[in-house]
């Protein structure tokens, strides 16, 4: 299944990815490029866009799919993950992105990311965090730091925020990383592994809002503090380790994989196909489907 | 002879009672009877009380009848809590434990004078003749095989299927208990004998089954391939029935994390191009209303079953009422039309589940489903349905040139843009909750919105064409009418054939399609009308006042509704008909048949 949904090999240029669609983004914006990424990582997976759905949710980030030539959905918030994952039930073949900012996946969404999760379908989440509700202009978001003053929290945030990696990791995704578009080469190769990883992947992508975000947390900052994992020696198979450098989200920024299961579960979509395949050979023509009520005059 | 009989049953948790009602009626399925089953328990997972009551009839049975011809009490505190769904009456032979130690003449039931009562040793036949008292519930078939004839080798037969796994001796008991039971019956002669005539459609076994069943067969039938839900009562067969079966058609269910999850992930499924459904009872429904306004604007196909329950918020689960009307006609927010159907009982269930799926195939929308818990969870003998007689419609695809300068939102004269899926080369476009123009772009245009809301409510008029969605019985020019939807509906009918009895002129409309509001067919019914009832179980009379927002009703015409979990009577609807009809004659018009 895995061979058929990721075929190496096929060209495809960046550009073809992109459609007609000005982004509403304001001007700097991190998300600008998150898409840039996506469109280097889609090229670089080499799937035709009729053959690629994109999911998302609602907020700015979730305005992706439509700035992208594939199918997108632009759903409801926090709703990206259940619609991904019928669509990928329903056609296994399709290559299944979501999308969507911290807010709608951690926060309205929260409950389904764990489910998601421990199903393990063939999905790539890529959440664009910039811990900030920007759509609605600047409230508290579910990653926001404790003390963040914003529209909502004029005395500061009350609340720990969540902890999208070390959540994901503890859930039991088979692939967790983090990027930012201040590391466009780094971003784009954590998409494109997470699109070939054969099961649920999840890519935190530290994306700034620059209206509503903190002045002193933008790209600049994020070049100057990041360390990517690949230097520091870690090693993607330990999942312990793993979850010990994930736990310092939000003190420091670790860019790369965080981690790779070297032994891939059996994703849900494979397993559906394999009970179809056991069980087609059981089904009654469907004209005849009454007859399930006929045994014995009563079941 | 008798040709119609009521059975009414009631005990505890553990005697057994709705196990002897699952054995009646497939006896009497098994022999060719027409019979209808229903079942009701306290609210507590095990134990607590239980009761059933199961009609069987020579011919066709319309709804599970009005006062029992037969009631059975374990104890009388149980049956009492039962009083409105087993009725006791003057007609009724009343059959009890004598260990109550209840006199005959001092039963608990107020102002009612049974026919015939009887306290029967049944704890104590059960311990003389199987050792214990848990073949009590065999004791009973016994006495009903006796006073009534009806299906005796069916009984006996089903015994030996159900009892073969648990051993000779638990299967010798049994049928020592049955036959003790039929031997006090034999030494007991009722003062009316109610024998049951043998079926008039002959003895050839009839297909048993319950709403949920049958609505998730009906599923398969149509293509459904994709089922997500979340357990909620009275539903959750549906999930049940399609997890054993929709594997084998290439499909699959999910039982998804809640409701929410569960309806987005059949929009997702849908989106990919597949047939989906979701299925739940008033609280999912509650919950799913965001997601099915998405259905609305992104136009996508998709079933959504509602099997109806006592309201609002948890209310009675396992009570059924038709309370949900206004939540599925108007729960989403925005200019959101959408069809919601009711089938009426277990069979047209199949016919019902099916138009559900080709309406929302056809017309690229959500569809609600309005079951409620008596169709879905009663178990009925089923009628023949012709499968070969009913079409099935996909969604309209686009052909390849229409794939040319793709316009997934296209307006055309239908309303009706042909759908791509994810998959086809060409058909790209991006599905969204966002107002969007032709191509799916998002918009903020007055101008394009209100071409929208346009579009989308209007691909429905021809809906609310089709005849077929509606059905009268009786004299087409009658000044009387009943109006019935949903499980009421077949007590309508019968309630109809009372006031024909009664002399009365009345014809009965059962619409399967509640929403959009077909005003055409209502007006063309109500032409000849000059007074009736609109009969439905809700507390507002929501068929009633829905109907009154969109046509002129007869000024005579009104609402006949309380609340679920009191069920209407056939011949109580009629007498209201009658007083209706009376009405008339004061102001100087006549109701009554011809003189001949």
């Amino acid at each position: 299944m895995t061979t058929a949904l990721h075929p190496a090999g096929q060209t495809m240029e960046p550009r073809e990815f992109k459609s007609d669609l000005k982004p509403i983004w304001c001007p700097g914006c991190g998300d600008f490029g998150v898409l840039q990424a996506l469109y280097r990582a889609l090229s670089g997976v080499g799937r035709p866009p009729h053959e690629i759905a994109f999911v998302s949710g609602i907020g700015c980030s979730s305005r992706i799919p439509g700035y992208t030539t594939a199918y997108g959905f632009n759903s409801l918030h926090g709703r990206a993950l259940p619609i991904a994952q019928g669509i990928k039930i329903a056609n296994p073949e399709l290559l299944v992105l979501v999308a969507g900012g911290d807010g709608d996946g951690f926060s309205i969404g929260g409950g389904h990311l764990p489910h998601a999760v421990r199903r393990n379908l063939d999905l790539t989440y890529v959440v664009m965090d910039n811990q900030i509700y920007g759509l609605t202009k600047g409230q508290l978001s579910p990653t926001s730091h404790r003390g963040l003053q914003t529209v909502t929290s004029g005395y500061g945030s009350l609340e720990e925020p969540v902890n999208p990696l070390l959540y994901t990791l503890a859930y039991g995704a088979g692939f967790v990383a983090q990027g930012t578009p201040a590391d466009m080469p780094g971003l784009t190769s954590v998409i494109e592994e997470a699109i070939r990883f054969p099961g649920f992947a999840f890519v935190n992508v530290q994306s700034p809002c620059v209206t509503f975000g903190e002045a002193e947390w933008q790209l600049k900052a994020h070049k100057e503090h990041m360390k990517p994992l690949a230097g520091l020696g870690h090693d993607p198979a330990d999942r312990l380790k793993a979850m010990a450098l994930a736990a310092q989200y939000g003190e420091e920024l670790y860019t790369g994989v965080f981690y790779r299961n070297p032994k891939p579960a059996p994703t849900y979509d494979a397993l559906v196909a394999q009970r179809q395949a056991e069980l087609r050979d059981r089904a009654l023509p469907r004209e005849r489907i009454l007859e399930l009520f006929r045994k014995d005059g009563g079941r | 002879m008798r040709t119609d009989l009521v059975f009414g049953m009631a005990g505890s948790g553990g005697d057994g009672i709705v196990s002897a009602g699952e054995s009646l009626i497939a006896a009497a399925a098994a022999e060719g009877y027409h019979a209808i089953m229903t079942k009701s328990f306290g609210s507590q997972i095990r134990g607590g009380e239980s009761s059933c009551r199961v009609r069987v009839a020579t011919t066709e049975v319309l709804n599970p009848g009005g006062i029992l011809d037969v009631a059975v009490a374990l104890n009388w505190d149980d049956f009492m809590k039962f009083g409105a769904e087993l009725t006791v009456g003057g007609s009724t032979l009343v059959l009890y434990d004598a260990r109550t130690g209840v006199r005959p003449d001092a039963l608990p039931l107020v102002g009612v004078r049974p026919r015939q009562v009887l306290a029967v040793p049944i704890a104590d036949l059960s311990r003389e003749h199987a050792g214990s008292e848990r073949a009590k519930n065999s004791v009973i078939l016994g006495l009903i095989a006796g006073f009534s004839g009806v299906a005796r080798e069916g009984l006996l037969d089903g015994l030996r299927r159900k009892l073969a796994k648990k051993g000779d001796e638990v299967l010798r008991s049994a049928e020592r208990a049955f036959a003790a039971g039929e031997a006090w019956a034999a030494s007991h002669p009722l003062t009316e004998p109610m024998p049951l005539a043998k079926p008039a459609g002959g003895t050839a076994p009839r297909p048993l089954a319950d709403g949920n069943e049958i609505c998730a067969a009906a599923a398969l039938f149509a293509g459904c391939r994709f089922f997500g839900g979340y357990p909620i009562t009275p539903s959750t067969e549906i999930m049940q029935f399609l997890s054993r079966e929709i594997w084998k058609y290439d499909g699959a269910v999910l039982q998804a994390e809640d409701e929410i999850a569960g309806i987005g992930a059949a929009v997702g499924a849908s989106f990919a191009g597949v047939k989906a459904m979701t299925a739940t009872s008033g609280p999912g429904m509650s919950l799913k209303s965001e997601l099915t306004g998405l259905a609305t604007i992104a136009e996508l196909p998709l079933v959504i079953v509602n099997v109806q329950r006592g309201g609002p918020s948890t209310g009675m689960p396992t009570k059924p009422e038709q309370a949900d009307l206004y939540q599925a006609a108007f729960s989403a927010h925005g200019d959101a039309v959408r069809p919601v159907l009711a089938p009426t009982s277990v069979t047209d269930t199949f016919w019902t589940t099916v138009q559900a799926f080709n309406v929302a195939e056809r017309y690229q929308t959500p569809v609600i489903l309005l079951s409620d818990q008596e169709i879905a969870q009663r178990k009925e003998t089923l009628d023949v349905i012709d499968t070969g007689a009913i079409a099935i419609e996909e969604r309209r695809r686009p052909a390849e040139a229409e794939l040319q300068d793709y316009a997934r939102f296209a307006l055309t004269a239908s309303g009706i843009s042909p759908i791509s899926h994810p998959g086809m080369r060409g058909g790209n476009y991006l599905a969204s909750g966002i107002e969007h123009n032709e191509r799916g772009a998002p918009t903020a245009s007055g101008a394009v919105h209100a071409r929208m809301n346009d579009k989308r409510a209007h691909k429905l008029d021809p809906l609310k064409r089709r005849r077929d969605l509606f059905r009268v019985f009786g004299d087409e020019s009658a000044p009387l009418a009943l109006l019935g939807w949903g499980s009421c509906a077949g007590m309508c009918r019968e309630a109809l054939a009372h006031a024909r009895d009664l002399g009365l002129r009345a014809k009965l409309l059962v619409p399967y399609l509640l929403y959009p509001v077909a005003e055409e067919v209502y007006e063309d019914f109500f032409a000849s009308v000059r007074a009736g009832l609109v009969v439905e179980q809700s507390h507002q009379g929501q068929l009633y006042r829905m109907l009154r927002m969109f046509l002129d009703l007869p000024r005579g015409v009104r609402s006949l509704a309380r609340s679920g979990a009191n069920p209407f009577m056939p011949f109580e609807v009629a007498e209201q008909l009658q007083r209706a009809a009376e009405a008339l004659q004061r102001d100087g018009e006549d109701a009554r048949e011809p003189q001949e």
